[in-house]
C-alpha cells in the first residue's frame, strides 16, 4: 500500500460512486453533480499515476490532460445546467420524463 | 503558386477552416449563411486535394508542432481518415445547401438561423479533427467537441421534448467519454504514451489492458448507440430539425465508430479479443433485427429512419467478429464502405423526410397517403436513398453486405449470413410500407412550394449512395492506404 | 504507518464520504455546498500528489465556477408542482440496466483495476525526461505550461473551441436574466465586494504572470478574473448596451480566434500547425495566454449569467446584466 495506489483506488471508487448516482438519480442537478464526481475520480487516477516518478517529480502530461479535462467538464456542466433550467421552465419538471404526446415509444 | 497549393497539408486545413468559419459566423451572425456556404463549398476541394496529396505521396502524417511522437500529437492522413474527411465534406456540403432553404433568412424564429451555422461548423471541424487524430487523449477532446455541438444542435428546435433529448444525449456523451478517458488514463499509466501507432507496437496482453480496453469500448459503444445502449438515439435524432437529424445520423454516430475501428485494429490487435468481438457481433445482430422490427411499426417517418439507423449500426459492429484471419481485409473494407454509403444514404433520407414533412405538413406515414403523385420527386429520391439501406445492387450497401457475407463464409460463421439476409428483408419491408402509403390512389389538395435546395441536393446524395457499388473501387483503394489490414485478399472482391 | 500516509488516508476517506453524502443528500442546496467543499478538498489532494497547477484550477474552476453555476442554476429551478410526469415509470431496459451496471460491471471493473493498479505503482516513469529535454526550446520554463501550449497545444486549441462552443450553446438556449435580486444584497456585502475587486484583478494578473515559470496560467487566472466580473455584477455594474454586441462577442471569441490564427499561420509558414519559430515561441505563448485569459474570464462569467444578451433578439427584454462593465 503506498500513496499512488491509495489515490488511484480512491479515484476508481469516486468514479463508481458517480456512475451509480448518474444512473439512478432522477433530479437533473443530482445527475450533473454525479457526472462531476465521476470526472473527479478519473482525474484522480490520472494525477496519481503521474505522481509516480523518481525523486517525486510529477509527470506534467497527466496534469495538462487533467487541466483540459476540468475545463471540458465545466463546459458540459454549464450547458447541462442551462438545459435543466429551460426544461424546468417549460415543463415544471426537474427530471427527464417527457410529455406523453411528444414522447416517442 | 501550384507548389504552394500542392504542398499544403490540406487535411489539417480541413480542421482549421470550419473552426475558423464557426468563429466568423459567431462574430457576424448576419453573414452566417454566406460564410457557412463558402466554407462548405471549399471543403470538398480540400478533401480532394488531401487525397491527391496522399495518393501522390507528397503528404505524410505529421505531428503538431513537429515534436517527436510520444511528446507531440500525430495527425494521420491514412486511408480511413481520408475517406471519412471526403464523405463528411460531401455530405456536409449537401446538408449546408439544404440548410440554406430549411432556415430561411427572414424567419420569425430569428435565433435558430443565427445559431445553426456556428454550431454546425463547430461540429464539422470537430469531426474532421477526430478523423485525423492519432492520439488517444486528443480523440477524447475531439469526441467532446463533437458531442457538445450535437447536444446544441438537438436542442436547437427549443421544444421540451427536444431539450430533454438534448440533455439525455449530453449525459450519455459524458458517461461514454468518461469511461473512455479512464481507459486512456490506465493505458498512459502503463506505457506513458498516447500515440496510437506507438501503443499498438508495445501493448501486451494483460488483465489491466483488458480492463482499459473494455472501458474504452464500452464508452464508445454507448456513444455509437449499439443495442442495448441505443435508447437515447430515436429521440435525439428525430426531435432535431431535418438537417441536424441528417448530420447526427450520417456523421456523428460514425465519429465514435471510427475511434472504435482505430482502437480495435491499431491499438489492441495484440490483445485476445475473440470474446469481446463475438459479444459485439451478437449485439450487432440483435440491433439489426430489433431496429428493423421497430422501424416496421413506427407511425412517423423520421422515427422509422432513426430505427433504421440503429439497425445499420448493428451491421457496422459485425466487423469485429468477422475481421479475423483471411477475412480481415474484407470485413474491414466492408465496415468502412458501409459507413460511407450509410452516411450518404441516411443523410439523403433524413433530408427528404424533412422536405416531405415540409410539403405534406406532417411526417406521419399515414398522412403520406396519395403523396406519390404531387410530391413524387421527393418520394422517388427517398426510395433511391433507401435502396442502399436495404442493400440493393448496385448500391454501396449491397457491396458492403456482400463483403460481410464473404467474410462470414471465410471464417465459417454462417449465422451472420442469416442475420444479414433477414435484416435486408425487414429493411425492404419497412421501406415498402412507406411507398405503399405514398402511392395509394387518394386525391390530394395542392402542396406548398418548397425551395429547390430542399429538393435537388438530396437527390445527388441518393444517387451517389445508389451507384456507390459501381464506383467503389477508387474509395476502397484510398481507404486501404496505410490500412491496418492485409491488402491482397481484397483484389478478388473488386468489381 | 507514516504520518503522511495517514493524512492521505484521512483526506481520501473524507473525500469519498463527502461524495457519498452529497450524492445521497435530499437537500439540493446542501448537496451543492458539499460539492464545493469536495472541490476544495480535492485541490488539497492535488497538492499532495505534486500537481499544484491542477490544484489551482480545481479550486478556481472545479469548486469556484462550477459551484457558482450550480448555485445560480439551483436558484433558477422553479417549483415542481406543475410537473405531471415526475412519477413516469421506468422502461424495462432502464430498470434492467442500472442493477446490471451497478451490480456486476462496476464491482468487477473496479476490482480488476484496484488489483492491478497497485502493480503499476512502481513501473514506468512518465515523460518528465523527454519534456525536460525539450523544455529549453519550448518557450516556457514550466513543464505543464510547455505541455499545454506547445507540445500538446492541439488539445488546448480544441479545448478552447469547446469553451466557446459551450457559450454559443448557452446563448442559443436562453436569454440572460438577472443573477440576483438587487434588494437581496446588503450594503455591507456591496462594500466588501468593492474592496475585493481590485485585489482579485491583481491576484489574477500575478497568477497569469507566474504561469511561465511556476504553477498558474491562463485558466486559473481567467477563472479568478471571472470571479471578479461576477463580483462586479453583484455590486451592480453591467455592460453598457452598446458593448453587448460585437465587442462582447469579440472578447469572447478572441482567445480561440487568435490561437486558431496562430495555428493557421504556422501551418502556412512551416507546414506544421503550431510549430512556433524558436525565437518567437516565448512571445507567442505569452500572446496566446493573454488573450486566452481575457476570453476565459468573459466566457466563464457569461456562462454563469447563462444566456445571450437581450439585444440579440428584436424584442426588447428586461434589462439584464451581462458581463462586467470594466472592459
Amino acid at each position: 500500500m503506498n500513496t499512488v495506489s491509495l489515490y488511484a483506488g480512491s479515484g476508481i471508487i469516486l468514479f463508481s460512486l458517480g456512475l451509480h448516482a448518474l444512473l439512478i438519480r432522477r433530479h437533473l442537478l443530482r445527475k450533473i453533480l454525479a457526472a462531476n464526481i465521476m470526472g473527479s475520480g478519473v482525474f484522480m487516477v490520472f494525477i496519481a499515476m503521474g505522481a509516480r516518478g523518481e525523486s517525486g517529480v510529477a509527470d506534467p502530461v497527466p496534469q495538462a490532460m487533467v487541466l483540459t479535462g476540468i475545463v471540458v467538464s465545466l463546459c458540459f456542466t454549464a450547458v447541462a445546467i442551462v438545459l435543466a433550467v429551460r426544461i424546468n421552465k417549460l415543463t415544471g419538471c426537474t427530471t427527464l420524463a417527457v410529455d406523453e404526446e411528444s414522447s416517442i415509444d | 503558386m501550384t507548389e504552394l497549393i500542392v504542398q499544403q497539408n490540406w487535411f489539417v486545413w480541413m480542421t482549421l477552416l470550419p473552426l475558423g468559419a464557426a468563429v466568423a459566423t459567431f462574430l457576424a451572425p448576419g453573414q452566417a449563411r454566406w460564410i457557412g456556404l463558402t466554407t462548405a463549398l471549399f471543403l470538398p476541394f480540400c478533401a480532394l486535394a488531401a487525397i491527391a496529396a496522399t495518393v501522390f505521396s507528397t503528404a505524410q502524417p505529421l505531428t503538431v508542432g513537429n515534436w517527436p511522437t510520444p511528446l507531440g500529437i500525430e495527425l494521420r492522413t491514412d486511408g480511413l481518415a481520408l475517406v471519412m474527411l471526403a464523405v463528411t465534406a460531401l455530405v456536409g456540403f449537401i446538408i449546408s445547401c439544404y440548410a440554406l432553404g430549411y432556415f430561411p433568412p427572414r424567419q420569425h424564429h430569428l435565433s435558430r438561423t443565427h445559431y445553426f451555422w456556428p454550431l454546425w461548423l463547430f461540429l464539422w471541424g470537430g469531426c474532421n479533427a477526430l478523423f485525423v487524430s492519432g492520439d488517444l487523449f486528443n480523440l477524447y477532446v475531439t469526441l467532446e467537441l463533437v458531442s457538445l455541438a450535437s447536444v446544441a444542435l438537438i436542442a436547437l428546435e427549443g421544444g421540451k421534448a427536444a431539450l430533454a433529448a438534448a440533455l439525455r444525449y449530453l449525459f450519455i456523451g459524458l458517461l461514454g467519454s468518461l469511461a473512455y478517458l479512464l481507459g486512456v488514463g490506465i493505458l498512459y499509466a502503463t506505457y506513458a504514451t498516447l500515440d496510437i501507432t506507438l501503443l499498438g507496437e508495445i501493448i501486451s496482453d494483460s488483465r489491466l489492458n483488458h480492463a482499459a480496453m473494455s472501458l474504452m469500448i464500452a464508452g464508445l459503444v454507448l456513444k455509437s448507440a449499439l443495442f442495448p445502449l441505443h435508447f437515447w438515439l430515436p429521440q435525439a435524432h428525430t426531435m432535431a430539425p431535418a438537417p441536424v437529424s441528417a448530420v447526427l445520423s450520417a456523421l456523428v454516430v460514425k465519429a465514435a465508430y471510427v475511434v472504435l475501428l482505430r482502437l480495435w485494429f491499431e491499438v489492441f490487435p495484440a490483445l485476445d479479443t475473440l470474446a469481446i468481438g463475438h459479444l459485439l457481433g451478437l449485439l450487432g445482430c440483435v440491433a439489426i433485427i430489433w431496429g428493423s422490427l421497430m422501424a416496421l411499426r413506427q407511425e412517423r417517418l423520421k422515427l422509422l429512419i432513426a430505427y433504421s439507423t440503429i439497425a445499420q449500426i448493428g451491421y457496422l459492429f459485425l466487423v469485429f467478429p468477422l475481421a479475423r484471419g483471411e477475412a480481415m481485409a474484407g470485413a474491414w473494407v466492408g465496415g468502412v464502405l458501409l459507413m460511407m454509403t450509410h452516411a450518404c444514404g441516411k443523410a439523403a433520407m433524413f433530408l427528404m423526410a424533412g422536405t416531405i414533412h415540409h410539403t405534406a405538413g406532417s411526417d406521419r406515414i399515414s398522412r403520406l397517403a396519395g403523396a406519390g403523385g404531387p410530391i413524387g420527386v421527393q418520394v422517388v429520391v427517398f426510395t433511391l436513398a433507401a435502396a442502399t439501406i436495404i442493400g440493393l445492387p448496385p448500391s454501396g450497401g449491397f457491396f458492403a453486405k456482400w463483403l460481410f457475407i464473404n467474410a462470414a463464409l471465410a471464417t465459417g460463421q454462417w449465422w451472420y449470413i442469416a442475420i444479414i439476409l433477414s435484416g435486408t428483408l425487414l429493411a425492404a419491408a419497412y421501406i415498402a410500407r412507406v411507398l405503399g402509403w405514398a402511392f395509394l390512389d387518394v386525391k390530394r389538395s395542392s402542396y406548398p412550394v418548397i425551395p429547390w435546395v430542399m429538393k435537388w441536393p438530396p437527390l445527388a446524395l441518393s444517387v451517389i449512395a445508389l451507384v456507390f457499388g459501381l464506383i467503389a473501387y477508387a474509395p476502397v483503394q484510398i481507404a486501404l492506404i496505410g490500412a491496418p489490414v492485409s491488402v491482397p485478399l481484397l483484389v478478388e472482391f473488386g468489381p | 504507518m507514516e504520518p503522511a500516509l495517514i493524512f492521505d488516508l484521512v483526506l481520501l476517506l473524507i473525500l469519498i464520504g463527502l461524495a457519498w453524502l452529497l450524492l445521497a443528500s435530499t437537500d439540493l442546496f446542501r448537496a451543492v455546498v458539499l460539492f464545493i467543499a469536495f472541490g476544495l478538498l480535492l485541490a488539497l489532494a492535488w497538492v499532495r500528489l505534486g500537481a499544484p497547477d491542477v490544484a489551482l484550477a480545481e479550486a478556481a474552476i472545479g469548486a469556484g465556477i462550477t459551484g457558482a453555476l450550480l448555485l445560480v442554476g439551483l436558484g433558477r429551478l422553479g417549483s415542481t408542482e406543475r410537473c405531471r410526469f415526475s412519477r413516469a415509470p421506468l422502461t424495462f431496459l432502464q430498470r434492467l440496466s442500472a442493477p446490471v451496471l451497478v451490480g456486476v460491471m462496476i464491482p468487477s471493473i473496479s476490482l480488476i483495476l484496484l488489483l492491478e493498479v497497485h502493480q503499476l505503482a512502481g513501473t514506468t516513469p512518465g515523460r518528465q525526461g523527454l519534456i525536460n529535454a525539450f523544455l529549453d526550446v519550448s518557450g516556457s520554463g514550466h513543464g505543464v505550461t510547455a505541455v499545454l501550449l506547445n507540445f500538446r497545444a492541439w488539445d488546448t486549441l480544441l479545448e478552447k473551441g469547446v469553451l466557446l462552443l459551450a457559450l454559443i450553446t448557452i446563448w442559443s438556449l436562453d436569454q440572460a436574466r438577472p443573477l440576483f435580486h438587487q434588494e437581496d444584497i446588503s450594503p455591507q456585502l456591496m462594500g466588501l465586494a468593492r474592496l475585493l475587486l481590485p485585489l482579485v484583478i491583481v491576484v489574477a494578473g500575478f497568477v497569469l504572470w507566474q504561469g511561465d515559470q511556476a504553477p498558474g496560467g491562463a485558466f486559473q487566472s481567467g477563472a479568478l478574473l471571472s470571479a471578479g466580473i461576477l463580483l462586479a455584477i453583484l455590486v451592480g455594474y453591467s455592460l453598457p448596451q452598446r458593448w453587448q454586441g460585437l465587442s462582447l462577442r469579440l472578447l469572447l471569441a478572441i482567445g480561440f480566434g487568435v490561437f486558431l490564427l496562430i495555428a493557421a499561420a504556422t501551418l502556412l509558414y512551416s507546414g506544421y500547425p503550431l510549430q512556433y519559430p524558436e525565437h518567437l515561441a516565448g512571445s507567442l505563448i505569452l500572446l496566446i495566454e493573454l488573450v486566452a485569459t481575457a476570453s476565459i474570464a468573459a466566457l466563464l462569467a457569461a456562462a454563469v449569467v447563462g444566456g445571450h444578451p437581450p439585444d440579440d433578439l428584436s424584442t426588447p427584454a428586461a434589462k439584464a446584466p451581462s458581463t462586467s462593465g470594466r472592459r
